[in-house]
Parts: structure tokens; sequence; C-alpha cells
């Protein structure tokens, strides 16, 4: 390896570091939240509801499941080490090395991708325990998960970078992501929303989101695919380009 | 024929700080430190010393004026100058996720270092600064000594050619201080560069070959001890200080000595 690929390699096992170290917390804890949404609103709810448009209501709620899992703790992971280090003041000893901005972006963004991943990952293995889970379009499911995983890292940079105490982070996550995610149809379909919610609904970015990985799961969206995906991609492509100016400028990391 | 100055390991010129508050932290600094110095920068609490360093390593942005670190630009050719220092900043800013050795091992691979260069370096560094015994312990768990050996530590790690040590001895015990002192004297004679930003006039007196003094973001004078003391026409350098920086009341020289009182 380069000396530019060690560094860019150990600022990234820096960020896997932290979260292992605190497995329970960050692993366990959201393992076991998916789980108990499972069985709550799959088994539990699920008997008496059993079918939305013709789709085992279970099968329904799973794929947005496992996108919350992935969007909640890639978000959550990043906007807390960067807040953390920056309070700590230990995010000096990074911003004093060679690294770039593309390359600290890079590494904090790929910290809770992973952990996101991680997670989706063990979700999608416990529900496959519990459900026959197809994946009917793997070729949409990849980019989108990938994208969703990789939007959502992104924003937790950017809240960890603008906070400048734990409640920020807090505020973002439980008043703005949350009702977010739980408003954009992992429970529910919006068609079946009176209005004006329903419209509402499509204002909700979210909702492409969970559609997307439906689609990929059970191939039942109730928006365009390819749109969607475009939209994502771009509104990915535009928060990293957005992010690496906040970093390249050094926003709330450099006085 | 074209005429080149001689590469300095610090050459500062014109250094501006403004904070976007209005607050001017540095206002026009000009230093020069040569390969091999060992330079103390003293000055009052908010000065414009940490500011100094701060722009030098990149953690803070200058609004004016130019860094040279060996002849690299510090802000357009950040990174060659920034591999070029090493830092041990005033306040404890160690990561509390990680244990004494990782701290040293990862503040090498930031620099690019490679791994098993790392592992020998970091132990090394655990034996020079007696911190074997503690390399699978957090860093939280430390005492505040153990910490400021660490931070000493780390920012030796990639053998940096400029050492910035921001007051490395402020609130430690005399052993340490006097350790601390003996290191710093022994890598400085190996060939590193010190900047060194100090309270403790005395320390800069034995340790430094020169000295400025900064104050409300200005050098307001510098050279070795005995030619600022000279300057200033006092007897050392602490009234040279207190004259400088405009409290020469507080001068031990004037102060009366009460005889001694049997009670």
């Amino acid at each position: 390896m380069n000396t530019a690929q060690i560094r860019f390699a150990t600022l990234w096992r820096r960020e896997v570091n932290r979260f292992m170290k605190i497995k329970k917390q960050t692993l366990g804890a959201p393992l076991l939240e998916t789980f108990l949404y499972i069985m709550v609103f799959g088994a539990a709810l699920g008997s008496r509801i059993k079918e939305l448009h013709g789709i085992e209501y279970i099968l329904f709620v799973i794929p947005g499941l496992i996108m919350m899992a992935w969007s909640i703790n890639s978000f959550a992971n990043n906007s807390s080490s960067i807040l953390q280090q920056k309070f700590q003041g230990a995010i000096q000893d990074q911003l004093s090395s060679p690294a770039s901005p593309l390359e600290l972006l890079l590494a904090f963004s790929l910290g809770g991708f992973m952990r996101g991943l991680l997670v989706a990952l063990l979700t999608f293995l416990a529900a496959s325990l519990l459900v026959d889970l197809p994946v009917d379009h793997i070729l949409v499911l990849i980019p989108a998960l990938f994208l969703v995983g990789f939007f959502f890292s992104q924003l937790g940079v950017l809240i960890g970078v603008r906070a400048e105490q734990f409640d920020d982070v807090a505020f973002a996550q439980t008043f703005v992501l949350q009702p977010l995610i739980f408003l954009g149809g992992v429970f529910y379909s919006a068609t079946l929303l009176p209005e004006p919610f329903s419209t509402l609904t499509h204002f909700n970015p979210l909702f492409y989101m969970i559609n997307l990985v439906r689609y990929g799961f059970i191939g039942y969206s109730e928006v365009s695919v390819a749109l969607s995906l475009l939209a994502l991609t771009a509104a990915t492509a535009a928060l990293f380009l957005f992010n690496l100016r906040l970093f390249s400028r050094g926003y709330r990391l450099r006085a | 024929m074209r005429r080149f100055r001689a590469m300095n390991a610090l050459d500062i010129e014109e250094l501006e700080k403004r904070y976007p508050t209005g607050v001017e932290a540095l206002r026009g600094v000009s230093l020069r430190i040569a390969p091999g110095e060992l330079f103390g920068l003293l000055g009052p609490n908010g000065a414009g010393k940490s500011t100094l360093i701060h722009c030098t390593t990149g953690l803070a942005q200058p609004t004016g004026g130019t860094i040279q670190v060996f002849g690299h630009d510090a802000i357009g050719d950040y990174g060659p100058a920034r591999q070029a220092v090493g830092l041990a900043p005033q306040e404890p800013n160690l990561d509390w996720f990680l244990t004494v050795e990782e701290t040293l091992d990862y503040h090498a691979g930031y620099f690019g270092m490679p791994k098993r260069e790392r592992r020998e370096r970091t132990a090394e560094l655990l034996e020079t600064f007696s911190l074997t015994e503690k390399a699978d312990e957090r860093t939280r768990t430390l005492s505040g000594g153990m910490k400021r050996r660490l931070i000493l530590a780390r920012a030796m790690m990639h053998r940096p050619r400029l050492l910035i040590l921001d007051e490395p001895t402020a609130g430690v015990d005399v052993e340490l201080r006097l350790e601390l002192w003996h290191y710093v004297q022994r890598i400085n004679a190996e060939g590193t560069t010190i900047l060194l930003t100090t309270h403790y006039l005395e320390e800069a007196e034995q340790l430094c070959d020169r000295i400025a003094f900064i104050d409300h973001g200005e050098i307001v004078g510098e050279g070795t001890s005995g030619e600022l003391s000279a300057r200033y026409g006092v007897d050392n350098l602490e009234d040279a200080y207190l004259t400088l920086v405009g409290r020469k009341e507080l001068s031990r020289s004037h102060v009366p000595v009460e005889p001694e009182t049997v009670p």
C-alpha cells in the first residue's frame, strides 16, 4: 500500500473500530429493535391484516425495516462519531494529518455505511429465518440499498459537522429522520391513506427509498423505479459534493 | 543571478487571523525558525500562541500572510508541510475509544507509516515514555501525567522534523517536567527542530536557543534570553517579559524582602 492508501485505511479502520468496541449499543440494540418490529408488525399485526395489495403483510414490511436499519444506523454512527471526536478534540489528530478533505469525508462516511450494512445484513438473515424472503430484482436492490446507505452516511456526516452539542444530533434523528421514515410507508401503503395524507406522502423522499428497496425484494412499488433511482442518485451526489465543500472549507472543523 | 533564502524549518510572514466574531488573534506575525533550533514562544493567555500553532498545523485557517514548513506552503501544499510537523497540544485531545497502543498506531497510520514500521516505532516510544505497561489501557483511564506522556509520544510517532510543544509541562509534577526537558533536549540534539510555548520563563531560559514574545497577536520582542534582557536593561528574562507586556510593576526585583521574624 502507498502512503495515501495507508492513511485512508487507517482513517476508515478507526471508524469501524469505534463502533465495534461498543457493539452492544451499535449493533445489538438496533438488531433487537428491528426484531421487535418484525414480531409486532409482522407476526402480531400481520395475523390480522394478512395481505396488502395481494402481498403477505410481513413480506410487505420487512424490506422497509431493512432499509430503516441501514439508514438510521449509517446516520447515527457518523453524526455521533464526528460530534464525539469534536467534543474530545481527538479529531485534531486527523485534521492536522496530511489527509485531504476527500479522504477525511470518505473515511467518516464509510464508517457509518459499514455499520448500516452490517445491521441490515443481520436483519436480512434474521428475517430469512422467519419468512421466505424473496429477492425479485437484485439489480435494483443492491444499488438502491447502497445509495440509501451512502445518502444517510452523508447526512450523518453533515449533522455531525454542524452539531455543537449532543442535543443537535438527537433532534435531527428523533424529530426529523424517524418521523420521515415512519411516515414514508414502512408499515403501510400510501394508497390506503386518505387525502391529503396520500398526496403528502409523495413529498417525503423516504417514501421513494422505501419503494425502491421494496421493489428490489418483492417486486412491488407505488412509484416509478427508474425515476426514484435517478432522483436518489442525484440527491446522494449533491449531498456528497456539498459535504466535500464543507470539508474543503473546514466548516466547523477548522477554526 | 537569482538568490534563494536559506530554507527555514518554519517561515511565517505577516500572518493574520481574524475570527468571524471580529477578534484579531494574529496581527501580521513574522517569525523564522532555523532547522535544528529550539525556539520558545512566550506570551500571556490569549496572546495568540495557540492560534499561531493551529494555523501552522491546519487546525485554523489564516486570513492573511504565509506559512512555510521546510519550504512547503502550509496552506497550498499542506500534505508535505503537515507531514513534517508533530503537534503536542496544550489540552489533552486523546481519543477515548482507543487504547494507548492504538493511539500511537493510528496516528502513524494517519501519516502513512507502514504497519511494520508502526509496530516498531510504537514499541520504542512506549518504552521511552514508560508507557509499555499501559499499552492496552483505554486513554480515558490514564492519569494526567500519563496522558501528557502519551500526547508527546504521539506527536513524535511519525518522526516529525518540526515538533510543536504547546505548554507541554503545564500541570505536570517536577519529576515528569524534568523527564520531558531531558527528552526535548535529546531529540533537539538529534536534529529535530522544536517550537515550544510555555508560561514557565525559567523553562524557556534553560531550554531555548531563541525566544519570541507575543502579545495581542503581535511579536513584540525576539532574541536570545541574554539579548532580550540586555535590550530592555533588565536582569533576567522574567523582567524583560514583564516590561514587554507592560506589567513591569509585577517584577520580583522590586518586591522588598521582609526580614524573617521568629514567632
